[in-house]
């Protein structure tokens, strides 16, 4: 891939937390490389705490690094970077559609064209009928929906996407990956994705980088390479599987390092 | 990689640490205290400094000199403790009353769900009642003296107990209920087992809610009756004009409500351990 | 949520298998209504019951008449005072003292109570100040405002004024401190400015904290109302009880009580219907 393919590139990035009282520090990201390219699916894969939430943050300017670089390719049209976030992430008095339009507020558009553009969005993501319907009459599955639709109605490149199904039940969960995979084939962006389910981010992603536990690091760059278009039979293939496999013994022997050899 | 132009990429760079000069991180590590002490201690100047000036009327706001001088002279006077005991005595015996008798009455009340359906409006009603409309009521009951005042302090301090104790009682948590019964639980076990424990953190809600409460009673009766107490002792010095005094029977009342304050907030924080949420919305005190 | 007393045996019907209910089962007509409004019908009821008693006990001379009146005489002196007018000045003075000093809390309480919130130096500036007056019975700083502002309107609506100021800041503050972090990380992540901040995440998160407080402030205005009118005043309801206390007319004075109760529980009601309306803005405090 040429260089100006990349949509994201972070060089060295670290991040310290340091407790004035006890003056003692905590590493939450110890040293991190990662290239992106355009239109790309990546998912950052890790056990909790392992910095991966707080490296999304960094990307999307709620926290500052303590060194190192991030760059993001120019949009010329506005923000190079929208966020999806984890649960509680629609405000309570607000509608579906001023909701998802909230990201073009934000960004100087007036309410009455906002939510001219949030509207094909809500039917992007299966919405419709519900625009005036207020966050509470929602299922948890239709609440990141419209999450999602509001990150996509800024119309910037880079997808941020922090733990978006967490909070979901297993079935909406996988109803809901499906979903994603065909709303990102029609919207085309590059989607930096965050979970800590193997068999989330093997379906989805394009490479899955795996973290180590806090201080966090890169343990592996696995290219995931499975066909697209991704049906959830794929699932219970064998090659799945062995993609699953491969990062789930990974990420054991971080855990148990003392595990006697030869084990089944 | 090779470095790309800058006009194609935006960099986020990492947050810079400059050292600051010790004062500067000294003062931003005790922002807290400084700006509180700071705050307070501007306004005791300003007061003093309109005082001295005329500014403001030295008779009737008096002056923080004032104040102290006045209280200096007032604790040497041994009508100011037989006050002072008065008062603690309204304070004491009309809490303790309450507790006593709020407590077990919201339990009961709380328990039978039809009886707090009948009971409710009035306890409401009765506690939308500002207590120093009951007064007059209650002078015409048993006259000025020092029981008129208790059972002021203890009305404050009965509504509120007894309102958070029937709340607290009427949403234990239906599960733990379910449990109790699945081994057979008698009535009696039931109640002292799930009940009771559910309902003392709102039982303790009550307490502090009533040592806020308790002080304006005591105020307002005083006031009223105008016999004894320290309540008085503030309506003495206004008859003679004498703002420094009144001030610093203000100031006695000032510390009380802060110890209070602080006392119920500490029963409360140490019921409310084991409750991971308490959103107990309900009414303060003073 | 009550909980349902369910350690009942249930019903055969139910456990009955393989036999589906032609229609369903269950009580009919008025107990079926009475079931469903179970909370309002008790209460209306324990309204009625307790009234009655009330004037039994009055007529047949269980109590003298002078120390609780009974309903009857409450209501012929409501009549006459209502109807030949004599009431309506006062209650229009306790009103307007009520209103302005009301108005004036909210006015000044939310702003301040929203920057104390949010900006953590008016905070420390301001807090200990605040703590200071907050704990101080505000009836025992009223003779200073009397001997000050005189026993006019203005007095009053200064009292009223620092009763509901407190509550509304409190809870204000409480509220903008509950906004969910995560809604602000929001409006961050999106660029928004400080003023869209302001308006999209804090206000409308800190409303129903705000709305906790006025209803929390009309209660202890009316309490301000009271006091200030007991110690210096010519008119008003307080003083109405009070002037009826001292000539023995305890139906007078229960008049005036039942009024006060009323406007509370009206007002108190009122606010609660808004609150609810809200309530899914709410987040929860821990």
């Amino acid at each position: 891939m040429a260089n100006t393919d990349l949509a994201l590139s972070a060089r060295g990035v670290r991040m310290e937390y340091r407790d004035r009282s006890s003056d003692t520090r905590l590493v939450a990201i110890e040293a991190m490389d990662l290239d992106v390219a355009d239109r790309e699916f990546v998912s950052l894969l890790g056990p909790s705490g392992c910095g991966k939430s707080t490296f999304l943050k960094i990307v999307n300017g709620l926290l500052k690094a303590t060194a190192g670089e991030i760059r993001l390719r120019r949009n010329g049209k506005g923000r190079e970077d929208a966020m999806v976030f984890q649960d509680a992430a629609l405000f309570p008095w607000y509608s579906v559609l001023d909701n998802v339009a909230y990201g073009l507020v934000c960004a100087g558009v007036k309410n009455d064209e906002a939510r001219k553009r949030a509207a094909p969005l809500v039917e992007l993501v299966g919405l419709q009928g519900f625009e005036a319907k207020y966050p509470y009459q929602l299922s948890g599955g239709m609440q990141q929906r419209a999450n999602l639709a509001r990150a996509l109605a800024v119309d910037a490149p880079i997808l941020l996407m922090d733990e978006p199904f967490a909070s979901l039940d297993a079935q909406t969960r996988e109803v809901m990956q499906a979903e994603l995979l065909r709303i990102w084939n029609a919207a085309q962006k590059t989607v930096v994705f965050v979970t800590h389910q193997i068999e989330e981010a093997v379906y989805l992603s394009d490479r899955v980088i795996v973290m180590s536990a806090r201080p966090g690091r890169i343990l592996a760059d696995i290219e995931i390479e499975l066909p697209r278009p991704r049906a959830l039979e794929l699932k219970r293939s064998a090659q799945f599987t062995a993609y699953a496999d491969q990062i789930w013994k990974l990420l054991a022997s971080q855990h148990a390092p003392a595990a006697p050899v030869g084990q089944a | 990689m090779s470095v790309e132009s800058a006009t194609t990429y935006r960099v986020i760079y990492p947050r810079v640490r400059r050292r600051r000069p010790p004062l500067v991180r000294w003062y931003r590590r005790n922002e807290r205290v400084v700006l509180g002490l700071g705050g307070l201690a501007a306004f005791v100047v300003l007061w003093q400094v309109l005082s001295g000036a005329g500014v403001v009327d030295p008779l009737f706001f008096g002056s923080p000199q004032g104040v102290f001088q006045a209280g200096v002279r007032e604790v040497q006077i041994p009508r100011f403790w037989n006050d002072v005991r008065y008062s603690l005595t309204e304070v004491t015996v009309g809490f303790l009353a309450s507790l006593v008798l709020a407590v077990p009455l919201g339990l009961a009340i709380g328990w039978y769900r039809r009886v707090s359906f009948a009971f409710d409006p009035w306890l409401n009603f009765l506690n939308a009642i500002p207590r120093p409309a009951l007064i007059p009521l209650v002078v015409l009951w048993v006259g000025l003296g020092i029981e008129m005042k208790t059972i002021i302090v203890f009305l404050g301090g009965f509504f509120s107990i007894i309102l958070p104790t029937v709340e607290g009682v009427r949403t234990v948590d239906q599960q733990l209920l379910d449990v109790a019964h699945s081994f057979r639980a008698s009535q009696r076990r039931l109640f002292t087992s799930v009940v009771i424990p559910a309902t003392v953190p709102f039982i303790a809600a009550g307490v502090r809610l009533a040592l806020g409460r308790l002080l304006i009673g005591v105020v307002v009766a005083e006031l009223y009756a105008q016999t004894e107490g320290i309540g008085v002792l503030i309506e003495r010095a206004a008859d003679v004009l004498d703002g420094n005094r009144m001030l610093f029977g203000v100031l006695l009342f000032t510390l009380m409500g802060v110890l209070t304050t602080e006392a119920a907030g500490r029963v409360e924080r140490h019921f409310q351990r084991w409750r991971p949420s308490a959103n107990l919305d309900l009414e303060e005190g003073t | 949520m009550l909980p349902q007393r369910r350690w009942a045996r249930p019903s055969v019907a139910t456990l009955s298998v393989g036999s589906t209910p032609l229609a369903p089962a269950g009580p009919r007509g008025l107990t079926r209504l009475v079931r469903a409004n179970e909370r309002l019908f008790y209460g209306i009821l324990g309204f009625v019951v307790i009234g009655i008693l009330w004037e039994l006990a009055g007529d047949l001379g269980l109590y003298r008449k002078s120390l609780l009146s009974t309903p009857s005489l409450v209501w012929s002196a409501a009549v006459q005072d209502f109807g030949s007018g004599t009431i309506w000045p006062d209650l229009s003075a306790s009103g307007v003292e009520f209103g302005l000093g009301f108005v004036a809390a909210l006015g000044i309480g939310i702003p301040l109570g929203l920057a104390i919130g949010m900006f953590r130096r008016v905070e420390y500036l301001v807090s200990f100040l605040l703590f200071g007056i907050y704990s101080t019975p505000k009836a025992a700083i009223a003779p200073l405002i009397i001997l000050v502002a005189g026993i006019g309107l203005e007095s009053k609506v200064i009292l009223v004024f620092l009763l509901a100021f407190f509550s509304v800041i409190v809870s204000t503050v409480a509220g903008v401190r509950s906004v969910a972090e995560r809604h602000l990380d929001i409006a961050d992540s999106f660029g928004a400015s400080r003023w869209l901040r302001f308006r999209s995440v804090i206000l409308p998160s800190t409303f129903p904290f705000i709305l906790t407080g006025i209803r929390i402030a009309t209660g202890r205005a009316l309490v301000g109302v009271i006091v200030a009118e007991e110690l210096a005043a010519n008119e008003g309801i307080g003083h109405y009880i009070e002037l009826y206390g001292a000539f023995l007319n305890t139906a007078r004075v229960m008049l005036g009580v039942v009024l006060l109760g009323v406007f509370g529980v009206l007002m108190g009601e009122g606010v609660r219907r808004i609150e609810k309306r809200y309530e899914v803005w709410r987040q929860e405090i821990h």
